[in-house]
């Protein structure tokens, strides 16, 4: 009999809460579910994401949102970042409190995206510029921050000032706090050039495949390079096209095609460098082919700075064979990413967050940066070059000498998709579909998914 | 006894709670995401009907949309085909002998039981040029092929591997449900066959066969759809890529949803995916005949 | 002639072996490399994967266990998968009991419905649940997880347990009506009893599947502190770079469990298949 009762019971009480939780979708919860008492403040609504424990001591909980966990973590980059919250926690304690959510950078879109569209947007959260950015600018899920940083001098903090946000801005106002610069160079194999005779760093184009020529005839592997990876190859690819003079605001707007001779130039070049990669490039991941570089097996790796911190730990003797130079032939235009940050436009904390953002660009992080993390500073920090890595001395002498720079490829197309299958049209030409029919589909994707819309 | 069987409000008790929860865990987002599939809608901002445009684009400009079903299909006739008859070709041999016969049962069911996002990570790897079986081949002379890269052929090399993988991860399911259903039949009729002259293979076809139909539809209809459904592995082996020609259905619509967040014309791709589904569900119950839930 | 028989089926019997010995080796060998991968650093991994480590990296495995906070997971995994299976098995098989062997006109109907869940890919319903509990304070919280497990789980659940019950004996039945037991007791006390090795198949494959589960895992839990299993794997994967041989280590580790329980009651997974099939 008791069974009978426990099971009635069973049945009715999911009824009873699934109905309820149905009704409550208009109505902040069912009351029965209620259990924080934080109901009372307006704020728990809107940021209900970390159930803040401490809502009645006055502390006010924000959460940031993070691509890399920040404790199993060995990117430098994120360590670094690690530090910064706990320094914002302990700073701030009894007033403000950041919760970090992470995942991992395959997961990081969905999630975050997943969040908004139920209305727990993160307060703030990481985000590349360029499309992936548009995505929450349009629809007014990012905050406008630029009377946030003109308020009290934070702005002239950064190197270049307002120059510094050209990325993040949107019709005058800017949308996101850029946190570090990473730029694409060639990094390169000292002992091996030499050993190849080659003494000039190579300018053009032509000197960059004379070079690979030699290395070849020494018995070297040129280049080493992740070709099945589409952001590896795509990176190259865009410095191609760039070098080609290929205007990617022109053919977003339908004044240029994917099917002109640039383009095609662009392309053929691609092919042509390409009988240098190592023989397993297109296999190999971008963990393998840098390991191939700082284990001397090939001699140049087009990559972003970051990778400095993971050549030096992965091999520290490497760090005194290692030399940089700007891609060649691109006329003094470099390839830079930043990592940054955006506001909830809804949060209910703006004040904690941007006391939050200012940690990371304060003088304490931005000098980790550079001396550890091997990225460029986002400020006009005064750091220990000495400190630093020694690679990143050359990459600052390239970003410095750079006459202009423009954002990875992939990232500065019409839509995160556009990048995708720019990406992946640049693989399938890798492994051997003709030029010609590669950009065909190119150039029909943008029919059908940009142009007409 | 039959008034006792038609208790209404006995059934009602009984199904109400897996009946709601269902309903409004499952059943609801369904008909949520069938009407997204009509809808304009990226998750950021409202959804906005559009009618048939989502399908329109799916089967007249989507390229990879025509790759994705191409292998769908392949892998849902691969991984029938294959699980059946190496399914049944286990189960008979396992059942012939009697030394091991746990060992190795419990041996190749084993992955069926382990995160397939973790086996997908380490098939990954062994394929990899610079890292895995390639290395062993190059110890005999042997140029290994670009296993997960190569885009040669209709049906392109790494389909079939991930196609292989998967059916090393999954043959031990069939093969149990084959097992349990052999085993199940009656000694005395193998005696009688014996006795009548047949050899193994001869009672295996008809006695065996005929005998574990209704399992063979059953793990047929499991294997079908679990191979439309089938995810993981392709995720972790090579995320669709080279340009989305490893894509099946699941894969191009977890892109198209969470990383372009189209969720309609991911729900889209969804409802297609159900569709199917319901189509080769019927197909195998209707002509692998079987009584289910019929005393 | 019998001795030429048995000689030729000794052969066979020897080919079978050897057959089956090499799939054992191509079963079991991947699975000896990652606890061999694991217990190599990236670096040696990168130059020579094949080579014994010249040092056995025990420390990927206190890092992995650290850093991954594996323990936690572990514990909200069991917490997770264990409710789910209790609460599956429950109303599952009550369900079941009403399909399989109550009779009423739509039961029919009823099943079909519940199989129509077993098609579902999880992704298609993944934005409109998530919305649904957020709106009910539901995600971030192990009952949030729980409540799609269940329901993605009960499909499976009914599909096999109605064949379980249905392959009692009527007479079982009859004699407790006569008896003047209810139908709720004759479910309790003579259904559930004699399917426990149903239950016993259902629940591991239940448990294993949401085990195993990330996808709805990852979207919503955020709380480091109540992350599951799967979701901590994955903290191993950075933006840039992976650390292989620590990541291999914390999948060993979550896969230790597995293979024991498994090992553990893998006869009782044949003998309830066995059971479940025999009702034909």
């Amino acid at each position: 009999m008791k069974k009978k009762v426990l099971s009635v019971l069973l049945s009715t009480a999911m009824a009873a809460s699934m109905l309820a939780g149905c009704g409550g979708s208009d109505t902040p919860a069912a009351p029965a579910a209620d259990n924080g008492g934080s109901q009372d403040t307006a704020s728990s609504e809107a940021d209900g994401n970390a159930e803040a424990p401490a809502a009645s001591e006055g502390v006010e909980e924000i959460t940031w949102m993070f691509w890399d966990d920040l404790n199993a973590t060995e990117d430098l980059i994120s360590i670094g970042y690690k530090d910064t919250v706990e320094r914002f926690n302990k700073d701030y304690e009894g007033k403000y409190h950041v919760n970090v959510v992470t995942t991992n950078l395959e997961e990081y879109y969905p999630k975050l995206n997943a969040l908004v569209a139920a209305g727990e947007t993160p307060d703030c959260f990481i985000v590349s510029p360029g499309p992936n950015l548009d995505v929450y600018v349009d629809p007014g899920v990012a905050a406008d921050l630029t009377d946030y940083l003109k308020a009290d001098g934070w702005m002239d903090t950064f190197n270049g000032g307002e120059g510094a946000f050209s990325q993040q801005t949107y019709d005058g106002k800017i949308y996101a706090v850029p946190l570090n610069i990473a730029a694409a160079c060639v990094f390169y194999n000292t002992e091996m050039f030499e050993a190849a005779g080659i003494t000039t760093m190579p300018t053009d184009w032509q000197g960059m495949l004379d070079a690979c020529e030699k290395l070849q005839g020494a018995g070297y592997t040129p280049i080493t390079i992740s070709a099945g990876t589409a952001w590896c190859l795509s990176m190259l690819a865009g410095y191609l096209c760039d070098s080609e003079g290929v205007d990617l605001a022109a053919i977003d707007g339908g004044n240029a095609s994917w099917l002109d001779a640039n383009v095609v130039n662009a392309t053929n070049k691609l092919v042509e460098i390409s009988k240098y990669f190592q023989p397993t490039a297109a296999g190999d991941t971008n963990d393998v082919a840098t390991a191939n570089f700082y284990n001397e097996e090939a001699a140049m790796l087009i990559q972003g700075s970051w990778t400095i911190a993971q050549i030096n730990g992965a091999n520290p003797d490497f760090e005194s064979k290692c030399g940089v130079f700007a891609f060649p032939g691109t006329d003094g235009r470099v390839i830079a990413k930043s990592d940054s940050i955006a506001m909830s436009a809804k949060t209910a904390h703006p004040d904690a967050v941007i006391a939050f953002m200012k940690y990371f660009t304060d003088d304490t992080a931005q000098k980790y940066t550079a001396e550890v993390g091997g990225k460029i500073p986002v400020t006009t920090v005064e750091y220990d070059a000495s400190k630093a890595p020694a690679q990143l001395a050359y990459v600052m002498d390239v970003f410095g000498n750079a006459k202009s720079t423009f954002g990875f490829y992939n990232e500065s197309m019409a839509t995160t998709e556009a990048g995708a299958f720019f990406d992946d049209t640049m693989v399938s030409i890798y492994l051997g579909t003709p030029v010609e029919d590669g950009l065909a589909s190119l150039e029909d994707f943008y029919k059908n998914n940009v142009w007409n819309k | 006894m039959d008034k006792f069987l038609r208790d209404k409000k006995a059934i009602i008790i009984f199904i109400a709670p897996a009946f709601l929860l269902f309903t409004f865990v499952l059943f609801i987002p369904i008909c949520q995401s069938v009407y997204y599939s009509f809808c304009e809608y990226n998750a950021l901002t409202d959804p906005k009907f559009i009618g048939f445009e989502n399908y329109r684009q799916l089967f007249t400009i989507d390229r990879t949309m025509k790759i994705a079903l191409k292998n769908s299909l392949f892998f849902l006739i691969f991984s029938v085909v294959t699980q059946l008859i190496a399914g049944l070709i286990l189960a008979a041999l396992l059942t012939n002998i009697k030394k091991g016969r746990d060992f190795f049962k419990n041996v190749y069911y084993l992955p069926c039981v382990l995160s397939s996002a973790a086996l997908g990570l380490l098939w990954m790897f062994v394929f990899t040029p610079k890292l895995g079986i390639n290395q062993i081949l190059a110890q005999f002379g042997i140029e290994g092929p670009l296993w997960l890269m190569d885009t040669k052929g209709f049906i392109i090399l790494p389909m079939w591997v991930i196609a292989s993988v998967s059916l090393w991860q999954y043959v031990g399911q069939s093969m149990m449900l084959y097992m349990a259903q052999i085993s199940g039949i009656s000694g005395s009729l193998y005696e009688a066959s014996y006795i009548d002259g047949c050899t193994k293979a001869q009672s295996f076809r008809y006695i065996t066969l005929p005998l574990i139909r209704p399992m063979v539809a059953t793990a047929m209809s499991l294997n079908a759809i679990g191979s439309l459904k089938f995810f993981d592995l392709i995720f972790n082996m090579t995320e669709g890529g080279p340009n989305h020609m490893t894509d099946v259905l699941a894969t191009h619509l977890y892109q198209q949803g969470f990383k372009y967040f189209k969720y309609g014309y991911a729900s889209a791709i969804g409802t297609i995916l159900l569709i199917m589904c319901l189509i080769v569900t019927f197909i195998i119950n209707k002509f692998v005949k079987v009584e289910n839930y019929e005393m | 002639m019998k001795k030429a028989g048995k000689k030729k089926s000794k052969i066979s019997t020897k080919i079978i072996y050897i057959f089956l010995s090499i799939l054992a080796v191509v079963y079991l060998l991947p699975l000896v490399w990652v606890v061999y991968v694991s217990l190599k650093d990236d670096k040696t991994l990168f130059v020579s994967p094949w080579a014994l480590p010249e040092k056995l990296m025990f420390e990927n495995y206190s890092f992995a266990w650290t850093a991954g906070r594996l323990g936690v997971a572990t514990l909200n995994s069991a917490l997770v998968c264990g409710v789910t299976l209790i609460l599956c098995l429950l109303v599952g098989s009550m369900a079941a009991f009403a399909i399989g062997r109550m009779r009423w006109k739509l039961s029919g109907v009823v099943m079909t419905y519940f199989l129509t869940g077993m098609m579902i890919p999880v992704h298609c319903i993944l934005i409109p649940v998530f919305t649904r509990f957020s709106k009910m304070h539901l995600t971030n919280s192990q009952i949030g997880l729980i409540l799609p497990y269940l329901t993605l789980s009960l499909p499976i659940t009914i599909f096999i347990m109605t064949g379980f019950f249905q392959s009692l004996p009527n007479e079982l039945f009859e004699s407790a009506c006569i008896d003047g037991c209810s139908i709720y007791r004759s479910f309790t006390h003579i259904a559930l009893p004699l399917s426990k090795t149903g239950l016993f198949v259902t629940g591991l494959m239940t448990f294993v599947a949401n085990w195993n589960e990330l996808l709805l895992a990852m979207v919503f839990i955020s709380d480091d502190s109540k992350k599951t299993l799967p979701v901590s794997l994955s903290k191993f994967v950075g933006p840039y770079n992976t650390n292989y041989s620590q990541m291999f280590a914390a999948i060993v580790i979550a896969i230790i469990p597995t293979i024991i329980v498994y090992c553990m009651f893998s006869n009782q997974i044949v003998e309830g298949l066995t059971a479940g099939a025999v009702k034909g």
